[in-house]
């Protein structure tokens, strides 16, 4: 068996730091009740590994919100000139986005160089749910709360520090790079990383049964099933048509190519895009499918529960719960859900 | 070479503008790199500083290195594109999505539906038909516009009723003194295509409600399902499947599209909408 590394937490910041040489490193930092992905700035006082995903979703480490993909008639690939980032404490509901995003940008079709630059580059160091707060629904998706893949280097934070794993030769390189800060993991310590688990994979369990969320075995249909339903109607009273529920969650993946109104200065924009704004699918004649917002709410269910697990063979939903939070009109993802499996 | 960066346009210039209606007009447009299509695809048409928007060549697939397109202003993009002069540069982008079968056409016998501005990617079909002149068993053109004063290449079709390899009939919805041909619906001029609908072909392109009502009189005379091709102009904008506008069920229409076998989507609701 591969043995697992301990850092202690003293050695956090000098790792941090070290990494930074090579990497433009983002931490989140606590504010109020939420945690946000800040630049690393050389100290640790504010960083919180542990406790749950930050407010803002890791897509936007992979495709930024808003980038230039296209100058003029050139040939060429704009890439930002700076180093790559290292994203650190990324939790395992952002994980499964790439299961998402990486079978739109990377493994189907034609692909996409900015993405794949990015996922070549990019340096992922995950970390363990320490705690759940009310919207963690990550097991009824299939995704525990502590990273198992798509990581480079994992940290599981206990008391003294961190138990660390490996996940690829790029995090390899980056804790042999580093090696003097680590030590070999004992027993105890391990033990203390394996009750942590069981701990907070207790408290997603009854955060799920509280909140009444159907588990995933049950998603199969629920579209179909209820594609004429006024459930979509009724729940899209409230919506503003704000878009939030779109940028906050780590598997939605459209844009908008936007171009630069300069005619000397042509530049082609990628902008995130959001399929609740009406104009999303209106075509330039005046038709559009979806013209009224229930039909759009209806719309972005039916695009995670029915159609990615048709083409790839995944909900495109991680349990992350950040909808919720960022729904002005208060619409509950579990809770359409509940009411679709419901309705037999 | 195909560009790494499918995102960018090729320079083109604009050879010649010809009006074909008041609201629509055909462009020949030169790419400094050649852009082969297989009828059926689309292409992204830029105007620097404007926008992008789909359209479908019009013309010969066979000519690379000269693109025509058939646009009707009808939005932003387009209403520049209609401003457009010879000798102005706009980007290219493609070709995207499925084009039409045409070797499985071969040897069969085929109806072509056009209607209104579905005569543009039609017309490509019927140039690629010409040029593979003899290889069909036999071609029926159906074509329905409003008016007389709504059809596209209107000398064009005039020559194709001529041909002998060909059989046309042309209606509008409204007859008028400059129009001899029949007065209908579309789905009105189909009775007379004379062939064996069950190994037959149709292809169809036009507006929403001309192909729900031609589609539903074309399986009526026995036409399979997936013998029957749709064109599904979605709001196409990335062109790989990607950007998310123009998703029909489980496909999109950019990718998988926009020419569809109606067995294909028929499951899929509000296909026509």
């Amino acid at each position: 068996m591969e043995k697992s590394l301990f850092l202690n937490k003293h050695n956090l910041q000098p790792f941090l730091s070290g990494i930074a040489a090579d990497y433009a490193v983002y931490v989140p930092v606590r504010k109020g009740k939420h945690r946000f992905f800040k630049k690393y700035t050389g100290t640790t006082d504010e960083v919180v590994i542990g406790e749950v995903r930050p407010f803002e979703p890791l897509k936007a480490f992979f495709s930024r919100a808003k980038e230039i993909v296209a100058k003029g008639f050139e040939d060429t690939i704009p890439h930002a000139t700076d180093k790559p980032f290292a994203i650190v404490g990324v939790k395992a509901c952002d994980l499964k986005g790439f299961k998402v995003q990486d079978f739109v940008f990377k493994d189907q079709g034609f692909k996409d160089p900015f993405y794949i630059k990015n996922r070549e580059e990019n340096l992922i160091i995950g970390a363990d749910c320490t705690c759940a707060i009310d919207t963690c629904y990550c097991l009824a998706l299939g995704v525990k709360p502590y990273p198992q893949e798509d990581f480079d280097i994992n940290l599981s934070q206990i008391e003294e520090g961190f138990v660390v794993k490996v996940g690829s030769s790029k995090g390899e390189a980056v804790v042999k790079k580093n090696a003097s800060l680590f030590e070999e993991a004992s027993e105890g310590q391990l033990m203390e990383k394996e009750n942590q688990r069981a701990r907070v994979h207790l408290e997603v369990e009854e955060n799920i049964k509280k909140n009444n969320v159907p588990s995933q075995e049950l998603f199969g249909g629920i579209i179909e099933r209820n594609y004429k339903s006024e459930i979509w109607a009724d729940e899209a009273k409230t919506c503003v048509e704000c878009g939030a529920c779109n940028t906050i969650c780590p598997t939605c993946h459209c844009f908008l190519l936007f171009d630069q109104r300069d005619e000397k200065q042509m530049a082609r924009f990628r902008i995130w895009d959001s399929c609740m704004i009406k104009e999303f699918a209106r075509v330039a004649g005046g038709a559009n499918p979806r013209p009224k917002l229930w039909m759009r709410l209806r719309n972005r269910f039916e695009k995670k529960f029915d159609f990615f697990p048709k083409v790839s063979n995944v909900y495109a939903c991680t349990g992350c719960g950040r909808c919720i939070t960022a729904c002005p009109a208060k619409i509950d993802i579990r809770k359409v859900l509940r009411r679709l499996v419901n309705n037999a | 070479m195909p560009s790494a960066n499918i995102y960018r346009p090729i320079k083109t210039q604009v050879l010649d503008i010809f009006p074909e209606t008041p609201n629509i007009k055909t462009l020949r447009l030169k790419p400094v790199e050649p852009i082969p299509f297989k009828t059926g695809q689309f292409i992204e048409l830029t105007v620097p500083g404007v926008g992008e928007g789909p359209f479908t060549p019009s013309s010969r697939p066979s000519v690379a290195d000269v693109i025509e397109v058939t646009i009707m202003k009808v939005g932003k993009v387009t209403a520049k594109i209609h401003e457009l002069k010879p000798g102005d540069i706009v980007g290219l982008r493609g070709p995207f999505g499925q084009g039409y079968p045409l070797d499985e056409f071969k040897g069969r016998e085929i109806v072509v539906i056009g209607g209104g501005c579905g005569f543009a990617p039609i017309r490509s079909l019927m140039y690629s038909f010409f040029d593979m002149s003899g290889q069909f068993k036999k071609i029926f053109f159906r074509g329905g516009c409003k008016t007389s004063k709504d059809f596209l290449y209107r000398n064009e079709l005039e020559e194709w009723t001529k041909r002998s390899d060909l059989n046309v009939e042309l209606t509008v919805d409204k007859g008028d003194s400059d129009w001899n041909h029949k007065v209908g619906v579309v789905p009105t001029i189909l009775d007379s295509v004379d062939m064996d609908y069950a190994q037959g072909f149709a292809v169809v392109c036009g507006p929403p409600i001309m192909m729900k009502f031609t589609t539903k009189k074309l399986l009526e005379m026995g036409f399979k399902e997936n013998n029957i091709f749709l064109s599904m102009e979605k709001n196409m904008s990335c062109g790989i499947g990607k950007c998310g506008h123009c998703r029909i069920g489980t496909y999109y229409g950019c990718k998988d599209g926009p020419v569809f076998r109606y067995d294909k989507i028929k499951n899929f609701p509000e296909i026509w909408d």
